[in-house]
């Protein structure tokens, strides 16, 4: 209790003076405040990747590749996919055929618009009940392909990114024209997806394998028998994994790089926050010497100065922290970027903001200690003399 | 030259709080020379990309889509063109599957180096010649695996050979070195006329043509001819430049420039109050001494430069030494980016960036020193 009373003594005479100290404390304040907006910014690149892929997933989902490999090196060969149609567990429509899509997916080139710069979209060759299996596909204008035309049916942030992709548009695919015929938005994804018949597509590519084998489950709870099912065939050499896994691993090189970059340019500028911290706290310190050197000498502890002084970093710091986490969510939360093609939008969330404060208190407690121990350390009679 | 001593002892007054900021500086500019050798490395490296050389690949795509090794005869027939190479890759892991390697097929023919970026060895062009199952491995590959000349690797892919088998084997016959960035630092060299023999599937067919032209001015016009004579056909292609591929690789990456200004200038932000903060507290500390300078004669004008200097070597020396440590640190992360380099332009820009914030910091101190009332200052210490 002594302790305490002594800790908020020290405190209210410490802030009290802080005005006179304004060069010092806005030194802390800004310099926390510049490494914590910097990190969250960044870090928001790598949550923005996260939602991107992980909105739409679907529990009830499973996708299938052929073993040891996945999506466009996948080659799940027609006997194969035909057998896996009738695995239990799989969810039936209306008419009773259960909802299974064979996908082929071929990468094709695509120009930006105005920057014209080179990116990829995945032309993918479906069947026709795809819709079912991605309920979340909502048409905007036209209307979907007919199986076995030469027709491309294309998601809406196609035509808003790239060149080419309006309704009634041809491309040029393997000596033949094919036409889009329509635009939809599937979910929330900001990516470009081109669905064509699957048939055509095969045909056309001289492919005689899928790519995929998209299963939607009666429950999520019935996918360890359709696992076990699927195990037990011989005849099948497939795989299976569930939606979220399956995004959850394409995103990963994505999101490591990111979060990598993030925290590489934040811990540079912690250290660097935090070293002004420490110049700034011993100067504060150093013009409190009397102050200190009188509370000693009337029997207050030096853990109490310690404490003190340790807390007094961090409510510099805090402030740093919130202004940093707001400027991040005010100038880039939802903010496009298309780091390495991919289209995301910056998300600046709680966890984020958490990250941030934890980041902030760390350089307060590490910029703090050292000052703090000379403050608690200095003989009570330099202190004195010091007048 | 009589202020150096003044300097000197100026800046070492209190030497805790020089060291700190010294660093404080030094790891500032340590990004900046880090962020921006990113940058200027990877522009140097396109600069620098080939524009002499032709990939001819299918105008679909330049990843997935196969054409067929006959229209070799139809390009090298067009005029301007010297030499053609037919070129399949593929994927492949060694033991792991996080342990990728691309695997790069080429046909043997006749000066077949003179249409790549690599710089390999006579013996070992004339070595991966004579045996059929022969690899070139990079010499990054080399020393991650510790494969040597001699060595038998064994590889795993989804390209089949005859017998069913997806596991390959080659036979390390040498080492090159790759001066294109979008090479890849994981790739080794085979035989395309073994991988197309034993290989099931895909027979006859390749990624890709190295195409090399007999004068480096005509790149356009043989790149159109190129295309036009696959126009309307079922493979259609698409004939680029390695700098033209340098370039769109460069973009992908995304919007660099803009994330590295709004680093940099957050860095600096938190610098100058750093700064700034710190010669006030100095020169208010300093007031006694200041005023005996005056007394004994030192004019407002040399005081204002004594202040100004201090900053000024400090945020230099500390700048210099953060560009230092950037330089050193940069090969260490060539290792997993390609393409960094700190060229001088980011040095000098850096150190103008040191003297830019010195001046702004140093400013307002030094003003208020230059005005410093000698009498006052005496009287209230």
């Amino acid at each position: 209790m002594r302790f305490f009373r002594q800790f908020l003594g020290i405190l209210g005479v410490n802030l009290s003076g802080a005005a006179q100290r304004s060069g010092s404390v806005l030194t802390i304040i800004v310099g926390v405040t510049c490494a914590v907006g910097v990190l969250i910014s960044m870090l928001a690149m790598g949550i923005g990747v996260q939602r991107e892929g992980m909105a739409d997933v679907r529990a009830d989902r499973v996708i299938l590749n052929s073993t040891g490999t996945r999506g466009f090196q996948s080659s799940i060969p027609k006997n194969e996919a035909v057998i896996a149609r009738d695995l239990p567990g799989i969810k039936r429509d209306a008419d009773g055929a259960s909802i299974v899509v064979f996908e082929s997916l071929i990468p094709i080139e695509a120009h930006r618009r105005v920057t014209e710069v080179r990116t990829f979209f995945p032309l993918v060759g479906t069947t026709a009940n795809f819709a079912e299996y991605r309920p979340e596909i909502r048409l905007t204008g036209g209307r979907m392909f007919h199986p076995g035309l030469h027709e491309l049916f294309a998601s809406t942030p196609c035509s808003r990114q790239f060149t080419g992709f309006e309704i009634g548009d041809r491309r040029s695919i393997r000596g033949a024209d094919w036409t889009i015929v329509g635009h939809f938005e599937q979910g929330h994804t900001l990516q470009c997806v081109v669905y064509a018949d699957i048939d055509a597509l095969m045909s056309s590519f001289n492919r005689n394998t899928y790519s995929l084998v998209s299963v939607m489950l009666q429950s999520p709870a019935d996918f360890a028998a359709f696992l076990n099912a699927l195990q037990a065939n011989p005849m099948l050499h497939l795989e299976a994994q569930h939606e979220r896994e399956m995004v959850r691993e394409s995103f990963k090189p994505l999101k490591g790089i990111l979060d990598f970059a993030s925290y590489f340019v934040g811990t540079i500028m912690a250290i660097g926050a935090t070293l002004g911290a420490v110049n700034s706290l011993y100067a504060i310190v150093d013009s409190r010497r009397r102050e200190m050197g009188t509370l000693r000498a009337i029997g207050f502890g030096s853990g109490a100065i310690v404490a003190s002084i340790l807390c007094e970093s961090l409510l510099f710091a805090l402030p740093g922290a919130l202004v940093g986490v707001a400027l991040a969510w005010a100038f880039f939360n939802g903010f496009s970027a298309s780091p390495f093609g991919y289209n995301l939008r910056l998300a600046v969330t709680p966890s984020l903001a958490l990250i941030g404060i934890v980041w902030a208190v760390g350089m307060g407690l590490i910029g703090g200690l050292l000052p703090a121990l000379r403050a608690a350390r200095l003989p009570v009679a330099t202190a004195l003399r010091a007048m | 030259m009589k202020f150096i001593p003044l300097f000197w002892s100026g800046i070492w007054r209190k030497p805790a709080r020089t060291a700190l900021i010294f660093f404080q500086v030094s790891v500032a500019f340590a990004l900046f020379g880090m962020l921006q050798g990113l940058k200027t490395g990877v522009d140097h490296a396109v600069a620098a990309a080939r524009a002499d050389l032709l990939i001819v690949h299918s105008r679909l795509s330049y990843l997935a889509e196969p054409l067929p090794a006959g229209s070799l005869e139809q390009i090298k027939s067009l005029p301007g063109v010297k030499l053609v190479v037919p070129v399949d890759i593929f994927g492949a892991t060694y033991q792991k599957p996080t342990q990728r390697l691309g695997v790069v097929a080429l046909g043997l023919v006749k000066d077949w180096p003179s249409a790549f970026t690599y710089t390999i060895a006579p013996e070992h062009v004339s070595a991966f010649q004579k045996l059929r199952t022969a690899a070139l491995i990079r010499n990054e590959v080399a020393e991650k695996y510790g494969w040597k000349i001699g060595d038998r690797i064994p590889l795993m892919s989804n390209t089949a050979q005859l017998n069913g088998s997806t596991n390959w084997a080659f036979d390390v016959v040498g080492t090159f070195s790759d001066s294109d960035i979008g090479g890849g630092l994981d790739t080794i060299l085979i035989n395309l006329g073994y991988l197309d023999e034993a290989r099931a599937l895909g027979k006859d067919t390749v990624q890709h043509f190295n195409v090399a032209i007999s004068d480096p001015k005509q790149t356009a016009t043989v790149a159109d001819e190129i295309d036009r004579r696959f126009a309307n056909s079922s493979q259609e292609t698409k004939t680029e430049s390695l700098l033209e591929l340098a370039q769109s690789q460069a973009q992908s990456i995304g919007d660099m420039n803009f994330l590295i200004r709004a680093v940099v200038a957050a860095v600096l932000v938190a610098l100058l109050f750093a700064t700034a903060s710190m010669m006030m507290q100095s020169i208010r500390e300093r007031r006694l001494e200041l005023a005996v300078l005056k007394a004994v004669g030192f004019t407002d004008r040399a005081v204002f430069l004594l202040i100004l200097g201090e900053a000024l070597l400090v945020c230099i020396a500390a700048a210099a030494f953060g560009l230092v440590l950037a330089t050193l640190l940069l090969p260490l992360a060539a290792r997993f980016v390609l393409g960094l380099s700190m060229p001088k332009i980011v040095v000098a820009i850096g150190l103008a960036l040191a003297i830019g914030i010195a001046l702004i910091s140093a400013a307002v101190p030094a003003a208020l020193a230059a005005r410093l009332k000698v009498a006052t200052a005496l009287v209230n210490g």
